[in-house]
């Protein structure tokens, strides 16, 4: 019985075979992946325990910045993250699972992120500000820490 | 604690749960709702209360019989679960459309 509010799901069919969608996925992420200007790269480590993260160089050498762990790879059909977003708690953290399905025209790619209900709201680091703001604040991503280490970087 | 954490805590309950999913169907007595769940009334009474508190259901008072309160669900809390998916999944909808349109230029 899943908690309501707590799954969110988004599916998308591209018009390729399963192991190119699987592969690109995976190993183009810094390529197709939406995120602010002046970005880093982004790496995927691809084995069960590999990690989501974004690497920016400074003059002070390279900061990686991590979001998920991968806890499946099962190429070319499934993978799953636990994720977690800037100032969440040490225990708090959610889950992305990608799916890949054949289908008559190419690949069905489903994202099922869960996990939403176990994250509180009053996590110091939060400032006060509910789920929904908080996660709009950082477009669910690094980008405020982001934006200021760029500045600082140069 | 912010509403929407509040709300997640407050169903974060199997009971809690069931007796949300019985009042979307239409209001009812704590006592219709402890027969339906086979729950104590004391019990009953402490959900509905945990759920009250997080305001997802408000109690009404009947005109017919003043002692019997009818518990109903709040519509806000659940539209901003609602706004909250949706906000989830316009992020993931925006990585997979970027996705879609690299991975078929290729």
């Amino acid at each position: 019985m899943t908690t309501p509010g707590d799954r969110a799901r988004v599916s998308v069919l591209v018009a390729v075979p399963r192991d190119v969608a699987f592969r690109v996925f995976t190993e183009e992420i810094d390529q197709w992946w939406r995120r602010g200007k002046g970005r880093g790269v982004l790496h995927l480590e691809p084995r069960a325990g590999g990690r989501l993260y974004e690497e920016i160089e400074s003059k002070s050498g390279a900061r990686v910045f991590e979001t998920g762990r991968v806890t499946e790879w099962s190429p070319p059909a499934r993978l799953v993250l636990e994720w977690r977003n800037v100032n969440f708690s040490e225990t708090e953290k959610t889950f992305v699972e990608v799916t890949f399905e054949e289908s008559a025209s190419g690949t069905l790619v489903t994202v099922t992120h869960s996990g939403w209900s176990a994250i509180r709201g009053d996590h110091p680091a939060r400032h006060g500000l509910d789920v929904v703001a908080f996660i709009r604040m950082n477009g669910m991503w690094w980008s405020e820490v982001l934006t200021s280490f760029r500045e600082h970087a140069g | 604690m912010p509403a929407l954490a509040r709300t997640f805590e407050a169903l974060a309950d199997p009971a809690r749960l069931a007796v949300v999913r019985l009042l979307r169907k239409k209001p009812r007595r704590s006592s219709e709702l402890a027969a339906a769940l086979s729950l104590d009334r004391p019990t009953t009474s402490k959900h509905l209360e945990v759920l009250r508190k997080a305001g997802l259901v408000k109690a009404e008072l009947l005109d017919e019989d003043a002692r019997a309160r009818v518990y109903r669900l709040r519509r806000e809390r659940f539209t901003e679960l609602r706004d909250f998916v949706d906000e989830v999944e316009a992020y993931w909808g925006d990585q997979l459309a970027s996705f879609k349109a690299h991975v078929e230029r290729k």
